[in-house]
């Protein structure tokens, strides 16, 4: 492994086809040993046998969702402060969507709106740079909250956290690679992040899948318009690890995005820009090394008018 | 009329043979486009199709055809529609309700059993049907003593197949709750869609009133039980979310009215209900025509138009567009929108049955206790 050029390897979903074993393969990753964040997948967290059968690696689960979950119970004031961080964080994830509802319904009648050409266009510019201010304020927001609760809750004063930190952080000196599972991107980033994983992730090789993706990036953005109790604006949820930077990256999006309505593409690409916004179907396959794309695979980029293009390596 | 039927009528002396082929070979009733003929085989003096939907004849004569044993009538449903229906036959003056004897798609009710008659476009949903993938949730008897009708009650407590003593749960007060299980596939419903995580994990307390066309009316104590008695014991007993915004209180026809009555009442305790087909009679003026049974609920229904406040944050509400009481249903929209209500009002072309709600819970529920797809990322 090259210390200087990690690599990331980024997947879509694994299902109906998997192929994080063919991607793993052809990726130049080698056969060490692997350490594996499936924190994502909550209860079922651990579950490797059948991914395990799949590859030649040895894989070996880091069960940072049951550590979590041991440290709550032993330490009770942290788990109480840990829940008054997320009711806080979810009456300011409530607070953004009631305003972010309004600005999207604006922006989508500005964008369908015709008219004399530069009076239009200045509203637009204007109607999408106002969901920006929105998304930016709300990702301020949200960093105040978590810096409240790491002022108060550190390694430094809390033994418990600090044994699970440093124990961790001797298993993962143990791997090269880590493979990060999809499933709750909630839980799994609050997990990395209670444990400060951060720095040491950014040293490793990753491959990673869906939701486990997604918290590679420096902005988390959840998105869904297919729910059975109709559809939902996209929102910020955090940021991320900023170890895929530039992206906001999109976990099957053909089956949650209505994809052929450009009007709300065209508008959640110009949204999130300078970003690229990639979807990761199943099949999806895009390899970084030292931030350099080197190999992609049916991963697409949102255009400005609200198209598709293919996604390929310089 | 069907093609079939019409080409062995035209035949000049159709014979046994043709007859049981034609029945043998055909699903009944006939769907055609949207026409519908339902067909009787035997003697009678008269022959009439029983529907109860708003709109239609509650009785629509059968015509015998000519050289044979068979009855037959066609009506207009447009599609997606769902009726349930019996046959009345009339024979040396004795009326007989009957289930279709040709059809075998039968809903059941509280009442016995209907035959149904699936239009065009009309499929049952799959979540409503048993899914091996989706982990069954538990369900357990408990009785409550209440002060307020000092008498112990049975409450049903549906827990999900991921509950977990250490985790806090949503709480849904479900109406006639055993009959939601038995006749709407409840339990099923609730597995299959926490399962696939469109609703979220809730802890269910299925309560059934032993008079519940006079407790589910608008009746003060049927309100005061759900707050100083269900609240508290399941508070007590099960590890449930302390906020207004995590209980719902749901139910239909009179069950509806309990929900929106005991919500009015106590509207610091619900934040969400899951109304369907309430049976929200009023007047606007004079008196209503529905019978006195529905007296005490026009009285809440009258006072609450005059004063609705705010019952819940987050209402879903359903109702058939072939029942009466779909004129009440719409009027009640735009008085809780008025009030800031987020509300979503489902019309379907269905009756006052079960099965039309059941076919409404998906998007009742996951709209009331939205699950965690939205953050689930596989």
């Amino acid at each position: 492994m090259n210390p200087e050029a990690p690599l990331r390897l980024l997947l879509g979903p694994q299902r109906p086809v998997v192929n994080f074993d063919s991607a793993l393969a052809r990726s130049g990753i080698g056969d060490g040993p692997i350490g594996v964040i499936s924190a994502a997948w909550q209860e079922a967290e651990g579950d490797i046998d059948g991914m395990q059968r799949l590859v030649k690696n040895p894989l070996s689960d880091l069960h940072l969702y049951q550590k979590t979950e041991a440290l709550f119970a032993a330490d009770t004031r942290l788990h109480e402060a840990y829940r008054q961080r997320q009711e806080r964080l979810k009456e300011q994830q409530r607070l953004y969507r009631l305003r972010l509802r309004q600005l999207k319904i604006a922006a989508r009648v500005i964008l369908r709106a015709e008219g004399e050409p530069s009076v239009v266009a200045a509203e637009r510019r204007h109607a999408i740079s106002q969901l920006r201010a929105l998304d930016q304020h709300h990702l301020r927001q949200v960093d105040k909250i978590h810096a409240r609760f790491d002022k108060g809750f550190n390694v430094d004063c809390h033994d418990l956290l600090a044994d699970h930190t440093t124990s961790l952080a001797e298993a993962l000196s143990q791997f090269e690679t880590l493979l990060i599972t999809g499933g709750n991107v909630v839980v799994l980033m609050n997990r990395l992040r209670l444990f400060g994983l951060g720095p040491q992730l950014r040293r490793k090789n990753i491959v990673a899948w869906s939701a486990g993706a997604m918290v590679l990036a420096d902005r988390i953005v959840l998105f869904h318009e297919r729910m059975p109790q109709g559809r939902r604006d996209a929102e910020i949820m955090c940021r991320g690890m900023a170890i895929v930077p530039d992206t906001v990256l999109l976990p099957n999006a053909s089956g949650r995005l209505k994809l052929r309505d450009s009007l709300r593409i065209g508008l959640f690409g110009r949204r999130f820009s300078p970003a690229d916004c990639v979807t990761l179907d199943n099949g999806s396959y895009l390899l970084f090394e030292g931030g350099n794309l080197r190999e992609s695979e049916a991963a697409r980029r949102m255009t400005r008018n609200g198209k598709f293009k293919r996604i390929r390596a310089a | 009329m069907n093609p079939a039927l019409r080409k062995l009528l035209r035949k000049a002396d159709p014979d046994r043979a043709d007859v049981e082929a034609l029945l043998r070979d055909l699903d009944f009733p006939l769907v055609d486009g949207t026409d519908v003929t339902f067909v009787f085989r035997g003697k009678a003096d008269a022959v009439y199709l029983r529907c109860w939907i708003a709109g239609l004849d509650t009785a629509q004569p059968f015509q015998a055809l000519a050289g044979t044993d068979l009855w037959a009538t066609t009506i207009e449903l447009p599609k997606g529609s769902r009726i349930e229906y019996k046959f009345e036959v009339v024979s040396h003056g004795n009326k007989e309700l009957i289930l279709d004897p040709l059809n075998d798609v039968v809903a059941r009710d509280p009442f016995g059993a209907n035959s149904v008659c699936q239009a065009a476009g009309y499929e049952r949903p799959e979540w409503t049907l048993h899914d091996p993938q989706a982990r069954e949730g538990s369900l357990q008897s408990r009785k409550i003593e209440s002060s307020v009708f000092r008498e112990s009650r049975e409450v049903d407590v549906y827990l999900p197949a991921t509950f977990r003593k250490n985790r806090r749960y949503p709480l849904l007060v479900v109406h006639d709750g055993v009959d939601y299980l038995r006749y709407a596939e409840l339990k099923i419903v609730l597995d299959n869609l926490t399962h696939r995580l469109e609703m979220h994990p809730v802890i269910v307390a299925l309560i059934q009133s032993p008079d519940r066309l006079k407790e589910y009316s608008g009746d003060n104590r049927h309100a005061r039980f759900l707050v100083e008695d269900l609240l508290p014991f399941m508070n007590d007993t099960f590890p449930l979310m302390d906020s207004a915004d995590s209980r719902c209180i749901m139910g239909a026809s009179f069950g509806g009215v309990a929900a929106l009555h005991a919500a009015w009442r106590y509207p610091e305790h619900f934040g969400s209900l899951l109304l369907q087909s309430g049976s929200f009679a009023f007047s606007d003026i004079g008196r209503h025509q529905r019978g006195p049974v529905f007296d005490p609920v026009v009285r809440f229904m009258n006072e609450f138009r005059e004063h609705p406040g705010r019952p819940a944050d987050r209402v879903f509400m359903s109702c058939g567009m072939y029942e009466s009481l779909i004129y009440e249903n719409r009027s009640l929209v735009p008085h809780l929108q008025s009030k800031g209500v987020e509300l979503r009002f489902e019309e379907a072309r269905d009756a006052h049955n079960w099965e039309n709600w059941r076919d409404r819970l998906r998007i009742g529920l996951s709209w009331v206790l939205p699950g965690p797809a939205w953050m689930v990322y596989e």
